[in-house]
């Protein structure tokens, strides 16, 4: 566990060893005495079928919708998993209408967005512009702002919108992981324009693919190129070339050779560095500087550009190799020299790092750490890696590999993940049953949690661990969020009225629990609801009360 | 010395005796922290990369007017519409937003540090925003924030409730670690922690387990016979399981975050507090005011000002950033006038994680650059001064013929607050990761145990 406080450990420790006084005599004698870190052995007690059922949902689905733990149960478990494994095979009506109607952004091209919603300025008559013609750029500028905030409200309600209601969880579940790996963030420069067609493209195209494609689509994507600064990366200048530029420094009279050279703004090692980094070998791993500096000569050129003519009203915005500010010297990159350059040069290294034996270690510990627990046994990673490499990096065959091992419904991996903001957000308007009408609010409230959807700062995407969410002060915005999703008070958002309906408290308590926590309740928990709601029934508070309870956070 | 500092040092036993003791900086914070006033750091993060040359502008350097054909501030205007630089030295004056921080400058209580930065090339926000909160240029695998590190280099059983703060949603960077750091919600929290309270009470979580554990071992029958133990149908016995351990943690967690949030309430609440413009960052540092002027131990307190990254319309004397300065000034104005003593040993450390190009673009803005510039305002600042190594805007002493070039180091800007406010040496304690400073200090503030 990273680092709790001295206290939580006086806490605990208590606590441990009460459990250890009460429980030895049985569990020592059931247990394997080399079980320490648990690799290869089910901590037990083994899951109930209706722990398993819901394990299943809280891992390859964001949770379980009223009633979803006993359907999943009555169509078996197992064959619930396979279905989910092959989205394609699960009717998804719902959420295309939703997408059509409400988000038609997402299904344009690049070209497309920036014709809607990116008109180009009146171009200034005077010089200096006067000033109405500063207050009509500005008036522009605002216009197009507004509309850019429109697109990238459509891609974040999409996101929501299928991670509550897709039948396809899965799929769902996968992307989310995806779109971390391959972060970006709309807030910086026109990625907010990009992002639209980056996440059909690029993450939802080839999440049930070839990592090799996933990787490749994401290197080549416009969104990707400008989110890295790939798009400004150009070959250095040579000594000779530098001298010249020098000697013109103070001329009237520049060549137009050496004007051009002085506008060439050098290399930018920001995508190298984050594609061995973050997309595949993970950090420090094999790579040197040096091997960034000179990865970042092969990708000089890799950039963007309006096809046909470079003209705006037709066309798409897509890659373009630009031969020009490619570095075509010599290269030495992990050990390997890559002579002369060329677009193919890119393409090489990169079909390389998608199969190189440490991007199978990463992807399959970030997988298994996502899908199972924090800190995945290095059994399994080391299984799942090797599944990695056979298949070639075949990722629905990784994916199957780890929810059909045997440790998937080891105790040990359940409920022992702490809910991002996204997935607690999520799951609570799956286990309500609530109808959203608009996401702002719940948008707003992602924020707040510090989660705000394809806005991460940082190129590593948001974290899925506990400890990156678990900061005191965070917890405050989810119970406020479950107090206000119970209470209705939600713009947008709608719990049915079914749900909140008064029972005996008896009832209410069971019926809440099976339809929000339906693989029990802690046995804390349990007493301090007892407590608190055992002599006046109240739906709305016994909900809001279930919502906010450690169990709730956990997954 | 002022009236000020005296009045402080007869108010403070502490203080009196450091200075008739000889007391060394970091005996002397133990013996502030004792009585709930230690030394406040309070940085201030300008996100996006603030452009220092509009902020503390060379007007004495023609070059500046070359440079910057539409964007530069007057060195001299008769004009109220076209104000000038406020004069700082010979060659820098500050902008003319920043008026509220002028008094201040005057009264050698604010200084600017100028070529500041990063010894890390990038001129990528994240990159180098992480390098400079994490005090780790380069290194990414370090990713506690550097104050979190001065935390938890210097805790005790004794430390208090809200010894750092960040008055914000999320902790900024330089925040994070393995420290509990309260990052404050806003608005609306009461209800949330009444609800919550009991069921994020460890000291009634580890009675229930007790409770459980020790009926468990007389026989295997939940404790209460009243109380139906819920569990989907299925009876698990309730033995070691790994999801009690989380459950826990994050019932310890909660219990942690309600008992912060409502002292912090509780102080901030009430009145008092001093005469702030309307402004989220005024705001936040009436609350922090409030804190440290209730004597509650407050040591580090960071907050954000985002914004700053003006590409296009960056304006002059006037426009987008001059209006950005005069919420900042007046801000930091207000705040040192509402703590009065305090300020002697309260330190406001303004920064930003790059400068921007030397040369305006073309779209009266400037993008990304290297060295950029810091503020400090306090009572042990040596102010009326603007430290670090100008080097002119001379195309061939910039970086890439376009940034002003890195002198000072924010790793040695960092490690002269802790050590002036704390005692605390950075550089022994071996806290900034692989980095043998060869620097020598500043000298922009004197240690306070001098004072």
């Amino acid at each position: 566990m990273p680092n709790p406080t001295r206290k939580f450990y006086a806490c605990l420790t208590l606590v441990l060893a009460m459990m250890v006084l009460s429980s030895a005599a049985t569990a020592q004698a059931t247990r394997p005495p080399d079980r320490g870190s648990g690799d290869g052995y089910d901590e037990g007690p083994e899951l109930t079928i209706r722990e398993r059922a819901t394990h299943a949902l809280n891992r390859m689905a964001f949770g379980a919708r009223p009633g979803q733990v006993e359907r999943v149960m009555e169509m078996g478990i197992e064959n619930w998993m396979r279905q989910q494994l092959d989205p394609e095979s699960i009717d998804d009506v719902y959420v295309d209408e939703y997408l059509a109607e409400k988000t038609p952004t997402l299904s344009m091209t690049n070209g497309e967005l920036y014709r809607e919603f990116r008109p180009p300025y009146t171009p200034y008559k005077n010089n200096p512009p006067t000033k109405a013609e500063r207050e009509k750029r500005r008036e522009e500028q605002q216009k197009r702002n507004r509309m850019e905030a429109q697109v990238e409200k459509q891609l974040r309600d999409s996101v929501l919108h299928r991670a509550v209601y897709s039948q396809r969880q899965f799929q769902e579940v996968i992307v989310a992981f995806w779109r971390e790996h391959f972060s970006i963030d709309q807030q910086k420069g026109e990625v907010g324009l990009l992002a639209n067609n980056w996440e059909e493209e690029v993450i939802r195209k080839y999440a049930f693919g070839k990592f090799e494609h996933l990787l490749m689509s994401s290197a080549r994507h416009p969104a990707m190129l400008v989110y890295l600064d790939n798009i400004v990366s150009q070959k250095p200048l040579t000594e000779s070339e530098q001298r010249m530029v020098d000697r013109f420094e103070d001329r009237e009279n520049v060549p137009r050779s050496v004007r051009a050279l002085r506008r060439q703004r050098g290399l930018n090692e920001n995508y190298a560095r984050e594609l061995m980094e973050l997309h595949t070998l993970g950090v420090d791993r094999e790579y040197r500087q040096r091997d960034v500096t000179e990865l970042s000569r092969v990708f000089t050129g890799w950039t963007a550009r309006w096809t046909g003519n470079g003209q705006r009203q037709q066309g798409d915005y897509t890659f373009y190799f630009n031969e020009n500010v490619h570095d075509t010297r010599n290269k030495l990159v992990l050990g390997s020299q890559l002579r002369g350059g060329g677009e193919d040069q890119g393409i090489t290294v990169i079909r390389a790092l998608a199969k190189h034996k440490y991007t199978a270690d990463f992807i399959a510990r970030k997988l298994c750490a996502y899908l199972l627990r924090d800190t995945p046994s290095e059994k399994l990673v080391k299984e799942i890696a090797g599944v990695f490499r056979k298949t070639k990096g075949d990722l629905p065959k990784v994916y199957e590999a780890i929810v059909f091992s045997d440790e998937f419904f080891y105790r040990q991996n359940h409920r022992v993940k702490f809910k991002t903001p996204f997935e607690y957000v999520v799951s609570a308007l799956r286990a309500t049953g609530a109808e959203v009408e608009s996401y702002d609010r719940v948008d707003r409230a992602l924020e707040l949690m510090g989660q705000p959807t394809y806005r991460c700062p940082d190129p590593t995407g948001w974290y899925d661990q506990k400890e990156a969410w678990l900061d005191p002060g965070v917890l405050v915005y989810r119970w406020t969020f479950a107090l206000d999703l119970a209470g209705n008070r939600i713009s947008g958002v709608r719990v049915p009225d079914a749900l909140l309906a008064n029972l005996p408290v008896k009832e209410l308590k069971e019926k809440m629990q099976k339809t929000v926590l339906p693989a029990g309740l802690n046995d804390r928990t349990s007493r301090i609801i007892d407590e608190e709601l055992g002599r006046r029934p109240n739906a709305e508070q016994m909900l809001a009360t279930m919502l906010g309870s450690p169990d709730f956070q956990q997954q | 010395m002022s009236p000020t500092r005296r009045q402080f040092l007869a108010g403070s036993s502490a203080f009196m005796g450091a200075a008739a003791l000889g007391l060394s900086p970091a005996a002397l914070a133990q013996a502030l922290r004792e009585q709930g006033h230690p030394p406040t750091l309070v940085t201030i993060y300008l996100r996006g990369g603030a452009d220092p040359l509009n902020a503390i502008c060379p007007a004495g350097d023609p070059d500046y007017y070359k440079v910057r054909p539409t964007i530069a501030i007057p060195a001299k205007s008769d004009d109220a519409n076209n104000p000038a630089v406020i004069p700082m030295t010979n060659l820098f004056g500050m902008h003319p937003a920043m008026k509220p921080l002028h008094k201040l400058y005057q009264d050698n209580r604010m200084a600017a540090i100028m070529n500041t930065g990063s010894t890390h090339p990038t001129r990528s926000h994240f990159d180098a925003q992480d390098f400079m909160e994490r005090a780790a240029p380069g290194i990414k695998s370090v990713t506690e924030g550097w104050l979190n590190r001065y935390l938890t280099a210097t805790q005790s059983n004794a430390d208090r409730t809200l010894r750092a703060i960040s008055l914000q949603p999320t902790l900024p960077r330089s925040l994070r670690g393995q420290y509990p750091v309260l990052a404050v919600p806003t608005g609306g929290a009461d209800a949330a922690m009444n609800a919550f309270e009991r069921m994020y009470s460890c000291d009634s979580n580890a009675e229930a387990n007790q409770k459980n554990g020790l009926t468990m071992k007389e026989d295997s029958k939940p404790s209460d016979g009243d109380v139906p133990r819920v569990s989907g149908g299925a009876a698990v016995a309730p033995v070691e399981r790994p999801e009690d351990d989380l459950n826990e943690y994050i019932a310890e967690k909660g219990e942690e975050s309600i008992e912060k949030l409502r002292h912090l309430k509780g102080i901030v609440r009430g009145q008092g507090g001093g005469k702030y413009p309307n402004s989220r960052l005024a705001r936040q540092l009436s609350d922090i005011a409030k804190v440290i002027k209730a004597g509650e131990g407050l040591e580090i307190a960071a907050i954000d000002y985002g914004g700053w990254d003006h590409h296009a319309y960056q304006g002059g004397n006037v426009g987008t950033m001059a209006n950005m300065l005069t919420t900042l000034s007046e801000a930091i104005r207000a705040f040192h006038d509402d703590l009065g003593n305090h300020m002697d040993k309260t330190l406001v450390l303004v920064m930003s994680e790059f400068g921007r190009t030397v040369y305006e673009n073309g779209n009266n803005g400037t993008d990304h650059g290297r060295g950029g510039f810091m503020m400090a305002v306090g009572g042990m600042v040596k102010g009326g001064n603007v430290y670090g190594k100008w080097t002119g805007l001379d195309k061939k002493n910039l970086v890439a013929g376009r940034d002003l070039p890195v002198h000072v180091d924010f790793r040695v800007v960092f490690a002269e607050a802790l050590f002036s406010l704390f005692g605390f040496h950075a550089d022994k304690e071996d806290f900034f990761p692989k980095y043998k400073s060869e620097d020598r200090p500043v000298g922009y503030l004197t240690p306070i145990a001098n004072a």
